[in-house]
């Protein structure tokens, strides 16, 4: 989020770089002071969860229906290496994320080999095999019970109070974000961004398509079970939830509501979602699909740009003229209206 | 995307950014003191409140709560240890995860003391280890695997009602001894159930009985037809069906049961957990005769009576066993506090260990200091036939009482409080 900040405001004066750097910071620190901290951790993960899917959907055009299955994966895998091995939780969620990439480089190595909505199924139906697997494997996994008390382990430090998991949680979600953030900014994310707008010039210049939709897919997976992981810790527990198709739904409209392509903007969505998620549950209304799915359509009806790309296209207009940036700028996605169609374009399709 | 739509954007945004910012207050860490934390006593009820449980708990074992708290006022008046004692309930939706959030939600935002019910054992389980995470009181009524007083029992958490060995036990041995020594046992395939058919299996074999074919079903579930084809196509056929349902589910197994005509295939029905809202449900006529095992009916005497009496004018329905064990739960912890003078878990732990009662509910009863499983007497039952109901809702009589000692096994060598 601060990255992200210095990277928009790469031409405005340091001064309000680093101010808008200081309101980051004091945004994430404050969190869990002004919300229920089980609620800020949450936000942490599910942000995380939704700028790793966005690393796929908005920087590599990739619109994947099965993230849950690295999710759910890295939330089973750190859930037994906390509990059977009894590390640090750090290290079981490294440790998880490892065995979401693992996963993720078969699925990506079978699905990349077709797009738009046929990714998507085939995402999905790897998703669901992930899910039957968990279902049956009840010795390990707990099938419908899910996998109960996993330990939140860190020496020195204790971590029953959720609010102190917030901060011990923190610096591992910062990586994450600051990792997705290279990947974007990188040559290869130039490759990749590339390889979205136009696969066969990409092809023509020498790159091999398939092998850096894989690298980003599995990238993607590995910073999706860094929060997965994450989660199954802050909850101490992992279920079929985790792995279901409702969670891959779920991460999708946060994505879109914050906004494709915009990296930052998918932590506002996950935030948005959450926040509502709880307000609405803990004030005795249950059907929450109900209202998240009504938002989704009003985005995508009303501004497919997502909260943050409005407001910074709102901006620039204001600014002097739509574009003005958009040559300078390292998010060309939601600067440049011609690319900002194209994974509009590809959401009403697809799911 | 033109002008007029921008403007109805930045609106959108500038709600859903508000939304965000709008904290709900408790910020930080929690911080007790006092003899009675947070200046009251909040019982908290974590129950099905819309799924196929809702019937036998659900709202009913809220208001259950709800009037223990109320004799509690009644009873001791101004002497009682704090004057706000709150009543706050939510759904857990039969689920794990769900429960799992809600109890925490429960402990740590709404500063619940204790927390009661939770049908559903796959969830109780998951209660149980918040209950030990947050070290806050946990008293499970609803649900009935043993494994919360074995492997992941912990001092915080209480079994009051019921155990799949105690269905088993009744119901298992008695069926077989009667003749129905071979069994297809079908189960909802989770902590329940799995549990079920273990203790099933076990008290059946031990009664001299045999197990010759067991399905797990998916729970919750609507469509048995698969299974129930399977066992009856089974040769030789099995002498008893033996389903491990409950709620709602058990009421599709009956019904269905009926539809593909088993019994008048010689496959006599067993039943291993049965609240009176499931014989009001399937019918009572077509259920009469069936034995199963109770931990408590409301027509079982006099006391029992005065009490289902009076719940009836709360809440319009006679009391299942869980709406029962709820008041008698919740009046127990209420006393407890008011003994120590606290609602310290600790020392409410300390007044609650190794307590001998008898109360409406529970009777020649004792709270286990070992596992915290409270045994008390149960019941072998059977359906009544609707000529011989005295009233409506009378469904059910004795036919003996299982000793406290007979009812529930050992304390779990699994079992390690510390």
């Amino acid at each position: 989020m601060i990255l992200a900040l210095l990277d928009r405001l790469g031409a405005r004066p340091a001064w309000l770089r680093w101010g808008l750097l200081a309101a980051g910071l004091v945004a994430v620190l404050g969190l869990p002071w002004v919300l229920y901290p089980p609620v800020a951790a949450d936000i942490l993960c599910w942000g995380l969860f939704a700028v790793a899917f966005d690393l796929l959907l908005g920087h590599a055009g990739l619109l994947s229906f099965g993230h849950a299955a690295f999710w759910g994966t890295s939330a089973y895998a750190t859930g037994l290496v906390a509990i059977h091995a009894g590390v640090p939780f750090p290290l079981a969620v490294a440790g998880g994320a490892v065995a979401a990439a693992v996963v993720a480089v078969p699925i990506g190595l079978l699905a990349v080999r077709r797009s738009g909505i046929y990714f998507a199924m085939v995402t999905l139906a790897f998703a669901q095999m992930i899910y039957f697997i968990a279902n049956q494997w009840g010795d390990l996994t707990g099938g419908e019970n899910g996998l109960q008390g996993i330990p939140r382990e860190l020496p020195g430090l204790d971590l029953s109070d959720s609010f102190v998991y917030y901060y011990a949680a923190l610096p591992l979600v910062l990586a994450g974000l600051a990792a997705a953030w290279r990947i974007v900014h990188s040559p290869f994310g130039r490759v990749v961004a590339a390889i979205r707008d136009n696969p066969a010039r990409a092809r023509a210049l020498g790159y091999s398509v398939d092998r850096y939709k894989v690298v980003v897919f599995t990238a993607s997976a590995f910073l999706s079970g860094l929060a997965g992981g994450l989660y199954a810790v802050n909850h101490g527990f992992a279920s079929l939830q985790e792995v279901y198709w409702t969670t891959s739904g779920k991460v999708v409209v946060m994505t879109v509501l914050g906004g494709i392509g915009t990296l930052w903007g998918s932590l506002l969505g996950a935030a948005a979602v959450v926040r509502l998620e709880d307000w609405l549950s803990t004030s005795g209304f249950d059907e929450v699909g109900i209202v998240t799915g009504s938002l989704f359509i009003l985005v995508v009806l009303l501004f497919r740009r997502g909260i943050w790309g409005t407001v910074s296209y709102l901006l620039q207009r204001r600014g002097g003229g739509a574009g003005m940036r958009s040559a300078e700028s390292g998010n060309g996605t939601v600067r440049d209206p011609a690319a900002g169609d194209r994974p509009e374009r590809s959401l009403v399709k697809e799911p | 995307m033109g002008h007029t739509w921008s403007k109805a954007a930045v609106a959108t945004a500038t709600v859903v950014a508000g939304s965000l910012l709008a904290g709900c207050g408790g910020g930080g860490p929690g911080s007790g003191g006092g003899k009675i934390s947070d200046d009251g006593v909040t019982l908290g009820v974590l129950t099905d409140l819309s799924g196929v449980y809702a019937e036998l708990a659900g709202e009913d074992a809220v208001t259950a709560v709800e009037m223990a708290v109320a004799d509690f006022e009644k009873k001791h008046g101004d002497d009682a240890v704090t004057d706000d004692i709150d009543v706050i309930s939510a759904d857990h939706q039969n689920k794990p995860d769900v429960a799992n959030t809600q109890a925490r939600n429960m402990y740590e935002r709404e500063k619940a003391d204790a927390v009661f019910d939770v049908p559903t054992s796959s969830a109780a389980l998951a209660v149980g280890n918040v209950a030990e995470q947050s070290k806050k009181l946990y008293f499970n009524i609803g649900a009935a695997t043993t494994e919360l007083t074995g492997e992941s029992c912990n001092p915080y958490t209480y079994a009051w009602a019921y155990d799949t060995y105690m269905l088993a036990n009744g119901t298992g041995t008695e069926v077989t001894k009667q003749g129905g020594e071979s069994w297809y046992l079908i189960y909802p395939d989770y902590a329940f159930g799995q549990d079920m058919e273990k203790e099933f299996s076990s008290a059946i074999e031990e009664a001299g009985g045999e197990v010759v074919g067991k399905d797990p079903t998916p729970f919750p579930n609507d469509n048995f037809s698969t299974f129930l084809l399977k066992a009856s196509a089974k040769k030789p056929a099995p002498a008893v069906l033996g389903t491990l349902q409950a709620g709602g589910d058990l009421v599709n197994v009956v019904k269905q049961y009926q539809q593909f005509k088993l019994k008048e295939k010689g496959i006599q029905l067993a039943i291993g957990l049965m609240f009176d809202t499931d014989i009001k449900a399937i019918g009572q006529d077509k259920l009469a005769g069936t034995m199963f095992t109770s931990a408590w009916f409301w027509n079982v005497d006099e006391e029992s009576r005065a009490w289902a009496e009076r719940f009836r004018k709360e809440s319009g329905t006679w009391p299942t066993f869980d709406h029962a064990a709820n008041y008698s739960a919740a009046t127990h912890y209420l006393e407890a506090v008011q003994r120590a003078g606290t609602d310290d878990p600790e020392e409410v732990n300390k007044e609650l260990e190794g307590m001998e009662f008898d109360d409406f509910f529970a009777r020649n009863a004792e709270v286990r200091a070992a596992d915290h499983r409270v045994v008390h007497d149960a019941y072998l039952a059977r359906v009544k036939d609707p000529a011989d109901s005295e009233t409506e809702g009378d469904f059910t009589e004795k036919v003996e009482t299982i000793p406290a000692d007979e009812a529930f096994g050992p304390p779990s060598p699994d079992c390690s409080m510390s």
